[in-house]
């Protein structure tokens, strides 16, 4: 949320962000785990509570001609504003509807940012945030930008968390990330981040991406963790050579976490498995964004957060719980799921 | 003189995921549901759990207890019967 150092230090102190809270906000119901912004209860108005978070985000891009030609901007989210289209159905209030589908919701932050039409619109579920960086990366290559803008929010409501509770994984529990459980259980958490891309070299690289859709089901993936191989093993050949740790998706559901820590452990056997989900919560489309930029934070602090909320025995004995010192690598992978059986990854390199 | 409860299960069973090709009668008491013959998956597991919750006022916890309990229609019983309030079960 533009404070990723603040955000990687309570991290490395092993701080959960997710407090039990009524999964329908100001309408109750079982207390679950979210974290939301602070301030936010979860209530549908209009203009949502969420605005002053994107423009004190917004605040802090570079400035550009972004939307203009040679500056595209991707946003992406899985939900946009989808708890204003659920308040509108409730109150038949019209004001709902500024942010209530997709179109109008990124038309609206254009409008208010000040950029340009040249805003692309990009969705599909917890990978999107991977997919706006992924297409910006090819806009670059292919030589039609200077730079690339993309910007990603995901605010919870409770149209979002009643739903994850209706699937019985927004539960009475915390999430444990690739923890060998009983029981999964996830949190749902407030996300929002930017990233400006630009050719040529720089203290960062994306060295590698890959993206794979399963087309299995709309839940579950394949058990034999064919899906995961998909997406992971192209992103080995091109780590090798790099000591590299890892950032996954881990969100503290079972099955997905011990297919997505398997599949990592036997690709990529000496490196370290986190996760953070167990104290942010999972921000759904923004988290791959949000959680590039606490990577990046990690990096310049000299320290990676350890699996916040997790304790052994774990799926895989690569799983970190616990923070450790990042000298000495050279890379990071970073790795999204997604509903609909979409996997994304990214390969990260630095000097 | 066949289970009341095991009936009434089979039959919300046809009628929530609408098997209108299906007696009630003739699901097996004790073969899978999630990936059995039935062939039902995680999907059609959230609709009965909603289902079962509303008609018998018993809480599902968490998909591996929603799992477990839809293991057949034998452990679906068993589960509601400890679970759900006297009066809400058949006669």
């Amino acid at each position: 949320m533009g404070q990723a150092a603040a955000t990687c230090a309570t991290l490395q102190a092993g701080t959960r962000a997710l407090e039990f809270r009524p999964v329908l906000g100001p309408d109750g119901g079982d207390r679950v785990p979210l974290a939301p912004l602070p301030g936010r209860d979860l209530a549908e108005t209009a203009p949502p509570d969420w605005l002053p978070a994107i423009e004190a985000l917004a605040a802090e891009i570079p400035p550009a001609p972004w939307g203009a030609a040679r500056h595209p901007v991707f946003v992406t989210s899985s939900n946009f504003g989808v708890g204003n289209l659920y308040a509108f159905r409730r109150t038949r209030e019209p004001a709902h509807l500024v942010q209530a589908t997709p179109s109008a919701s990124v038309e609206f932050l254009r409008r208010r940012l000040g950029w340009g039409a040249n805003v692309s619109l990009l969705s599909h579920a917890c990978v999107s945030a991977h997919i706006g960086l992924l297409l910006a990366t090819r806009v670059l290559a292919a030589g039609l930008a200077e730079r690339a803008l993309v910007f990603t929010f995901d605010f919870i409501s409770p149209f979002v968390t009643g739903g994850f509770h209706a699937l019985k994984i927004l539960n009475g529990e915390m999430p444990a990330p690739y923890s060998a459980r009983a029981a999964g259980s996830i949190g749902l958490g407030d996300g929002a981040a930017f990233a400006v891309l630009g050719r040529g070299p720089g203290e960062f690289q994306i060295s590698g991406q890959q993206i794979h859709n399963e087309m299995h089901h709309f839940t579950a993936n394949q058990a034999d963790g064919a899906g995961f191989r998909a997406c992971l093993a192209p992103l080995a050949s091109a780590a090798a050579g790099r000591r590299l740790w890892i950032k996954g998706h881990g969100t503290g559901t079972l099955e997905a976490g011990r297919l997505e820590a398997e599949t990592l452990a036997r690709l990529f056997p000496a490196a370290p498995l986190v996760s953070w989900k167990g104290s942010l919560g999972h921000t759904l489309g923004s988290c791959g964004l949000v959680e590039l930029a606490l990577a990046l934070a990690a990096i310049k602090s000299g320290r990676t957060p350890g699996s916040v909320g997790s304790t052994a025995p774990c799926f895989t004995d690569t799983v970190a719980t616990e923070s450790f010192a990042n000298a000495g690598f050279d890379g990071v992978l970073l790795a999204s799921n997604a509903f609909g059986g979409a996997h994304a990854a990214l390969l990260l390199s630095h000097d | 003189m066949s289970d009341p409860l095991f009936a009434r299960l089979k039959q919300l069973i046809v009628d929530t995921l609408k098997l209108e090709d299906l007696p009630a009668a003739d699901i097996p008491d004790d073969e899978p549901l999630i990936g059995g013959g039935l062939n039902l998956d995680s999907i059609d597991a959230l609709e009965l759990v909603v289902r079962l919750e509303k008609e018998f006022g018993i809480k599902i916890t968490n998909s591996e207890e929603a799992r477990t309990a839809l293991a057949s229609v034998a452990r679906l019983a068993a589960f509601i019967r400890a679970r759900a309030p006297k009066d809400k079960l058949p006669a």
